[in-house]
């Protein structure tokens, strides 16, 4: 056992400087924010620096593995995660009408945060060795995978996290090379039971909300709040921002959530329009070295697994920003190492983990 | 086994998938910076406003409304305040605790706790101060002030009411407050544009406006501006910090031409009967006394009566709410001698040595009907002055049948009627002055001669009010000119508007003068009894409104057992003579003799304008 592990450092520590660097900073800009963003509640503030560091170090951990013990473990991976994920819907807690979490005692553990990394993974490992293009029975069980892991998540209910772990695994299907076919094919057949999906598949105020979107001042103080008041807070911050801990908008709770899905327009209104750039120029910067790392990864399952979950990460982003500037409705999507949260910030640590992994192993020659 | 060549193509074919995601996903992310960009730089400026918007609150403060005085600067109008008992729910813990204990200092009744129970949390969470009991006595200050310092958060606060000192003495020529309506608040508003989300009231019922009289016609002056005080707020409502203040500015008091002494004397010699009463400064056009009876208490109306009351008062057959001062229509009867005595002499029909014959009744040629005088067997041989004295009519249908009525209607408009003579009353009424072209209009009629003949004795079509009456009087006293009436006390005299002038000159106005000295002094005088009420001359000219026309005074007393067709008693005055100061117009609806009955109130009212 201590051989395996002493085996495990033996080419000395995995590791890349950029991208901990860049997390690190993220990370350490995330915690400043928070500290404004949750009224200045020191009590938060240290829990999330725990996760944070805590976080960094799991990182270092899960990048020293070889590529292969994740390829060879994807599969129990999967379904401890999966396992995780049924046993929260049956004895999970259930907060504010959603069960997600899983009580630990110590932690309220987000199941669903766990299989958005690991179902990538399995897919990765599913499909590397597989010959192009992928045949159509590969094709579904893949997708029906997908589908059903999706589908637990959303009728938790937690819309934002199974549309993630849709797309991070559509990501590695596509990636790992879809018929353009079957992806036309399967598009049309998306748009045309759109309808179906509307009146079947969505909550009522998860409708509401995509509603809202194209009319946020139709019910301003209703169901428009959310959005009305985020874009105030934004918009208000101009160019510069209102300056650390002084935003209005934040501190007088006219923001809502500002400590989670919301905390984007906390620094928009704090720090500016260049707060914002400085911000995004850091996930930009991680983005592009992900993808630097996925074009020359050694072999097609880091290619993919890289791939996959630097898109996850990206989608994240995105989903975040757009929903809290106003362009897609609200759905409940964290900030990556910015919002609270330690679900979900340390399943990013250890996807980044695993990306360096993938990235710093050379091909294991056999003697 | 996967050989090198496929092997080569799965890895360009991952590098183009991948890049195209990361191109959609670049353009996506070009889309949010452009979007934040345009809502932090493009349209900063209308977010700011958002954001400040939702971050303070404006609270505006009512003004203290002006303080109205009387023409020797006593107060009429006041401000006194009343006192509330209020606690502030966002510091109290345990709200009824803290009302056992103020219940055994102050009594508090069940709806005062009802409404304190329902409204302390909603109070506590906008931290915003609840009204515990309204108008409390001195005793429950007195026992609540010593056992204060046991209550941190209640408090006594002051507001205040409008008050009328006088408050059935002034209720038409001052007028009331009441509640403003919303459009009447949103235009008050509007013009400091403001808004209306909240008030710190200053009166103790709320926004209030002048609804009549003096409190109607200056309410801009005596309102003042409000003030507002801006809040920092949370996204409840809550209150925080005081950001700024701009004051509250007080309305400006009005110091009135009304003089308390003589409007005392008026009302307490009118007695409530139905009638009014004008008195004004002949040199500047100031009313100085106004009265419209019966009265009603203005304080009772603007501090809240009961529907009862309120109907009451509506109900009321003397309708207490009607101000017969600038609105009651009555012919001016005898009382328009003079002014159509002058117009005889301006376009020498007659001259002061013309008399004529007066048998006691005029005949018209044109159809034979016969105008009577008052007095069987009339006044013989009699002149102008004469006719004045003794109030003959047959003298001035006479005169009045040689006057062309167009002439004779533009004459007596220079006196003021059909025309509004005053600058500041509260819904005035023209009375009403015919003329050939009105009687088409309306009647659909032509003039007759008749007509002119009854307008010379002022019966018929035409209609005065007791201020038109006054105004007439005044412009007879000051030999044709004087100022526009007003209740506002003026600083400096001006120069009164001249009316009346061509043929008339100051000999006449003296011989005018004159004759009505003698209404009341000359032994053959209609006004004889008011003789020994004064002990200067007054210049005066009575009349009696025949209501119901009759031949004879048998048929007049059949008539009169009904009080509502007894002639109204009129009567004009100007004194002291030679130069009067003051004139005045009593009315008194169904008085019967406007010599005996309004004579005595216009002869009080003088005396107690000239002593």
């Amino acid at each position: 056992m201590i051989k395996k592990i002493s085996n495990i450092f033996r080419d000395g520590i995995y590791f890349d400087q950029y991208l901990f660097i860049s997390i690190t900073l993220l990370s350490a800009m995330g915690l400043v924010f928070l500290f404004s963003a949750s009224q200045g509640n020191l009590e938060t503030t240290i829990k999330q620096s725990i996760f944070v560091i805590f976080g960094l170090v799991l990182m270092l951990l899960v990048s020293q593995p070889d590529p292969d013990f994740y390829k060879n473990n994807a599969l129990a991976f999967l379904l401890i995660s999966l396992f995780l994920l049924l046993l929260t819907a049956f004895t999970g807690k259930e907060i504010n009408g959603a069960k997600r979490w899983l009580d630990l005692g110590f932690f309220t553990l987000q199941t669903s945060e766990i299989i958005k990394i690991s179902l990538p993974i399995f897919l990765a490992a599913y499909l590397f060795n597989k010959s192009l293009p992928i045949s159509l029975k590969n094709t579904f069980i893949s997708i029906l995978l997908i589908f059903i892991i999706a589908n637990i998540v959303r009728i938790q209910p937690d819309l934002g996290t199974s549309l993630v772990i849709l797309i991070a695994g559509l990501y590695v299907l596509f990636l790992a090379g879809l018929s353009w076919r079957f992806i036309g094919a399967s598009s049309a057949i998306f748009v045309l039971s759109l309808p179906y999906i509307w009146n079947n598949f969505l909550e009522p105020f998860q409708r509401q909300r995509i509603l809202t979107l194209f009319e946020p001042n139709a019910d301003p103080y209703g169901s428009g709040w959310n959005i009305t008041q985020s874009k105030i807070a934004i918009g208000s911050g101009g160019f510069q921002g209102k300056g650390y801990q002084q935003g209005s908008q934040a501190h007088l709770d006219f923001l809502p959530e500002t400590e989670t899905d919301f905390i984007f327009s906390v620094i928009a209104e704090e720090f500016g329009f260049l707060g914002v750039c400085v911000l995004l120029s850091v996930f930009l910067f991680i983005l592009i070295r992900c993808l630097y790392l996925a074009l020359n990864a050694r072999d097609r399952f880091c290619r993919l697994t890289i791939g996959g979950l630097s898109l996850l990460f990206l989608s994240t982003i995105f989903i975040n920003l757009a929903m809290v500037i106003g362009i897609i409705p609200v759905v409940g999507m964290p900030l990556p190492f910015i919002s609270k949260g330690g679900s979900s910030l340390l399943s990013f640590y250890i996807a980044f983990g695993i990306i360096i992994s993938m990235a710093t192993h050379k091909k294991l020659m056999r003697r | 086994m996967i050989d090198s060549q496929e092997r080569f193509s799965e890895k360009k074919n991952f590098f183009n998938r991948l890049i195209l995601i990361y191109v959609i996903f670049a353009a996506l992310f070009i889309l949010i910076i452009y979007k934040t960009y345009s809502l932090q730089v493009s349209s900063f400026s209308d977010y700011e406003i958002a954001a400040l918007k939702n971050k303070t609150r404006e609270i505006l403060i009512q003004p203290s409304r002006g303080i109205i005085y009387d023409r020797d600067g006593q107060i009429l109008v006041n401000n006194v305040p009343s006192y509330n008992l209020i606690i502030k729910p966002s510091f109290i813990s345990n709200f009824e605790n803290l009302l056992d204990e103020i219940k055994s200092i102050v009594e508090l009744s069940e709806e005062e706790i009802e409404y304190a129970r329902i409204n302390f949390q909603k109070k506590a969470s906008l931290n915003r101060e609840l009204i515990l009991k309204k108008d409390l006595s001195k005793e429950e200050i007195a026992k609540f002030e010593v056992r204060s310092y046991r209550f941190k958060n209640v408090f006594i606060e002051q507001r205040y009411s409008r008050q009328n000192l006088y408050p059935e003495l002034f209720s038409h020529a001052i007028g009331y407050v009441g509640n403003l309506n919303n459009e009447g608040l949103d235009k008050v508003l509007q013009d400091q544009s403001l808004s209306t989300k909240e008030t710190i009231f200053y009166y103790s019922n709320g926004f209030i406006e002048g609804k009549t009289g003096i409190e109607n016609i200056y309410d801009d002056r005596l309102r003042g501006k409000y003030g507002t005080k801006i809040f920092e707020v949370d996204a409840t409502g809550k209150l925080l910090d005081e950001l700024n203040e701009i004051p509250a500015v007080s309305g400006n008091d009005i110091k009135t031409s009304l003089d308390l002494e003589s409007q005392k004397v008026a009302f307490k010699a009118m007695n409530g009967r139905r009638g009014a009463i004008v008195a004004v400064k002949i040199s500047t056009g100031e009313i100085v006394s106004y009265i419209s009876s019966p009265s009603f208490s203005v304080n009772k109306i603007a501090n809240g009566l009961s529907e009862n009351e309120f109907k009451e008062l509506l109900d009321d057959v003397n309708k207490p709410f009607f101000d017969r001062a600038v609105q009651g229509r009555y012919s001016p009867a005898s009382t328009i001698k003079p002014a159509i005595g002058l117009f005889g002499i301006e376009n020498e029909i007659i001259d002061w040595d013309y008399k004529i014959n007066d048998p006691g009744f005029f005949i018209l040629p044109e159809d034979n009907r016969i105008y009577r005088g008052w007095k069987k067997g009339g006044h013989g041989d009699i002149n102008l002055s004469n006719a004045i004295i003794e109030s003959s009519n047959t003298f001035f249908f006479s005169l009045a049948y040689q006057s062309d009525i167009n002439d004779l209607t533009k004459h007596l408009s220079k006196f003021g009627f059909g025309r509004n003579v005053c600058n500041d009353c509260f819904l005035p009424d023209i009375g009403l002055l015919p003329s050939p072209a009105w009687k088409m209009n309306t009647h659909n009629f032509g003039w007759f001669k008749g007509d002119t003949v009854n307008l010379g004795v002022g019966q018929g079509y035409l209609s005065a009010t007791p201020i038109q009456l006054a105004y007439y009087a005044a412009i007879l006293a000051n030999k044709g000119t004087i100022n526009k009436f007003s209740f506002v006390k003026k600083d400096s005299l001006e120069e009164p508007d001249k009316l009346i002038s061509a043929n008339i000159d100051v000999s006449d106005w003296e011989k005018m003068h004159e004759s009505m000295i003698g209404v009341i002094d000359n032994p053959k005088g209609t006004a004889g009894r008011l003789r020994s009420l004064k002990d200067y001359p007054i210049a005066a000219k009575s009349g009696t409104v025949e209501l119901v026309s009759t031949e004879t005074k048998e048929d007049y007393k059949i008539i009169r057992e009904n009080e509502g067709n007894r002639d109204h008693a009129i009567i004009i005055a100007f004194g002291p003579m030679p130069n009067p100061e003051y004139a005045v117009s009593v009315v008194i609806e169904n008085g019967e003799s406007g010599g005996s009955v309004a004579g005595p109130v216009a002869i009080a009212v003088m005396n107690s304008l000239i002593n």
